[in-house]
């Protein structure tokens, strides 16, 4: 490595590019820059889509099948979004990534010294998050609707983007899982390490979620039908299936966008708390 | 200008830093000196604002470091070396951080040339040598050409001209006029870097002077005199900046005047001397007299052993035929 002479340009105050205050904007640009500079977030985004597109596939092929038999086929809606429950996994990894990845390696002290007032960082990874994994899902969602074009037409179902519920299912897929991605960083947030928000979020939505729909006792069945990934699910359902679901069930039934709601009100709490702790706390 | 007043800060049961008051000055090069565990992280942590004040308060150029609108423009901030993500390239890493600020490309290529980073700028810092991670700090803190700055261990694991390359800088940083703070545990580095010292010692300052006045508070000019009459050359040597310590009757520590100054008064007056030795003070040895006291671990001498020890040979018999 070559040693430069110290008599050099930092001492050229009056430099135009290093003029400029800390401002959110720029805050949201410093994030989209930490985002895309690392490699291990593309592939994160790289194995969401495939596995999206995987599933889809899986289950418009299976659609085309024998084994198939007289099952409902569904809408083609429902099979372009079937990926989402592989798709959630990833992004809750991203999610608790982003933020606990500054903290394993030493970053955050640099990200909070650049940003002092610490609380603009946490919303403009927000940003930054939410809307990279919307429209990954959207590609995801495109994509899959592409390779399933096929099984599709064989088995008799469009894609109609002028009818509402099937907006409200595509749009709502990446409404849904920019709205995981966001709740595991507020979760990554609290606790501040890898290990540790993974197993919480993926316990959450893999472990309790699941524990709470099948316990057949009212109290858990109640109580889970309010659980974030439970709740939210409800704006991926075709009203068809909402109404099957509402004969044979004596649990509370949310709307859709009610469901969407109850999750959004998780996300703000966990974020709420990771806040007030992200001020608290010494970095 | 960093001004710290009555800080403090505690850790449940544990003090780290205790009641600190102390100015660091412009135009200056300030050493911060402590054993480890003195509290020479936590006050720097703490002037930054990643660690809040149990009590007191710090202000950089006239406000607290988190009420500037332009924080990386005022202080340059060398923490840690490795506070820096694994996964990202070094040249990223400089734009995440000076976009923040709008400091874009043409900024963060002089700051990549400034510390010698070209060759590894695009490589993950991941792979970096502690002495890359330095230099990768030290670009960081230099990123928004800052008025102050603020540095943890900045030679810490730098090859010898990087050290000189350092020292070069932050003497230049100063010479215009800007705040520089640095702590070192390396004691002949900073009096040659340094102006002026502040000694920390289990959270408390020990002490605040220029770095010449530390060296001479704490071990003087002193010489060493040996001679048969003794209380003849201390009446001849008595004077008002003259102390005169007798160790032994034919022997004494003239502290206060120099050995040639001592030698020539012998010589006049016809007085033999036995020995005149300058007991030279260091910086190291000021710093190891301040914080004797204050060392959190300190280690006690090895019983001296035949081979690897020189001391060894000197040893009393029954000592080294025990070891």
């Amino acid at each position: 490595m070559t040693t430069p002479s110290s008599r050099t340009a930092v001492l050229d105050r009056p430099d135009a590019p290093t003029s400029g205050d800390l401002s959110f904007p720029r805050i949201v640009a410093s994030e989209w820059i930490r985002f895309r500079s690392l490699r291990s977030n593309l592939w994160v985004l790289l194995i969401t889509v495939a596995t999206m597109v995987f599933v889809s596939v899986l289950i418009g092929w299976a659609a085309t099948t024998e084994d198939a038999g007289e099952q409902p086929t569904g809408t083609a809606a429902s099979l372009v979004t079937s990926g989402i429950s592989l798709g959630q996994l990833t992004v809750a990894v991203l999610g608790v990534l982003t933020i606990t990845g500054e903290y394993t390696t030493g970053m955050i002290r640099s990200t909070m010294t650049a940003v002092p007032r610490r609380l603009p960082v946490l919303w403009a990874r927000v940003v930054v998050l939410a809307a990279v994994v919307a429209v990954v899902s959207a590609i995801g969602v495109a994509l899959s609707h592409l390779a399933t074009l096929p099984f599709q037409s064989e088995v008799g179902v469009t894609l109609d983007l002028s009818d509402g519920e099937t907006l409200r299912i595509l749009l709502g897929t990446s409404l849904f899982l920019a709205t995981i991605a966001v709740f595991a960083l507020a979760i990554g947030s609290l606790v501040r390490n890898s290990a540790g928000g993974l197993a919480i979020v993926l316990g959450i939505l893999l472990v309790i979620e699941n524990i709470f729909a099948v316990i057949p006792m009212t109290f858990f069945q109640n109580v889970g039908a309010f659980l974030p990934a439970t709740a939210g699910g409800r704006l991926l359902m075709e009203s068809e299936t909402l109404a099957m679901v509402a004969e044979t069930s004596t649990t509370p039934q949310l709307t859709p966008w009610q469901g969407y709601a109850v999750m959004l009100a998780w996300v703000v709490l966990a974020l709420a708390a990771a806040a007030a702790l992200l001020r608290r706390r010494d970095v | 200008m960093i001004e710290a007043r009555a800080l403090t800060k505690t850790y449940g049961s544990k003090t780290a830093v205790d009641d600190v008051t102390f100015t660091v000055q412009p135009g200056t090069v300030t050493g911060f000196l402590g054993p480890n565990g003195a509290g020479k992280s936590t006050t720097m942590r703490m002037i930054v604002g990643l660690d809040r004040p149990t009590a007191g308060a710090v202000t950089v150029n006239g406000k607290p470091y988190a009420q500037h609108h332009a924080p990386l423009r005022e202080v340059g901030t060398l923490l840690d070396a490795k506070a820096v993500h694994t996964g990202r390239s070094a040249r990223n890493h400089l734009l995440a951080m000076g976009a923040t600020h709008g400091i874009g490309k043409a900024r963060v290529r002089q700051v990549i040339e400034l510390t010698g980073l070209e060759p590894v700028a695009g490589k993950r810092v991941g792979g970096f040598s502690l002495g890359m991670g330095q230099r990768l700090g030290i670009a960081a803190a230099l990123l928004g050409d800052p008025r102050t700055l603020i540095l943890d261990e900045p030679v810490n694991g730098l090859d010898p001209e990087g050290v000189r390359w350092v020292r070069h800088l932050v003497r230049d940083l100063a010479a215009e006029g800007r705040t520089v703070f640095l702590s070192s545990h390396l004691m002949t580095e900073m009096a040659l870097t340094a102006d002026h010292i502040i000694v920390i010692g289990r959270g408390r300052i020990v002490a605040d002077a220029p770095v010449a006045d530390i060296i001479a508070r704490a071990a003087g000019t002193t010489v060493r005199v040996r001679t048969p009459d003794a209380t003849a050359l201390a009446d001849l040597l008595r004077g008002p900046d003259i102390s005169i310590a007798s160790v032994e009757p034919d022997l004494m520590e003239v502290t206060g005047g120099t050995a040639p100054a001592i030698g020539a008064a012998a010589a006049s007056a016809g007085i033999v001397l036995h020995e005149l030795t300058p007991l030279r003070g260091s910086l190291e040895d000021a710093y190891m007299q301040l914080t004797a006291d204050q060392v959190e671990y300190s280690s006690t001498p090895l019983p001296a052993s035949e081979g690897s020890d020189p001391a060894g040979a000197t040893a009393p018999l029954d000592e080294v035929a025990r070891s």
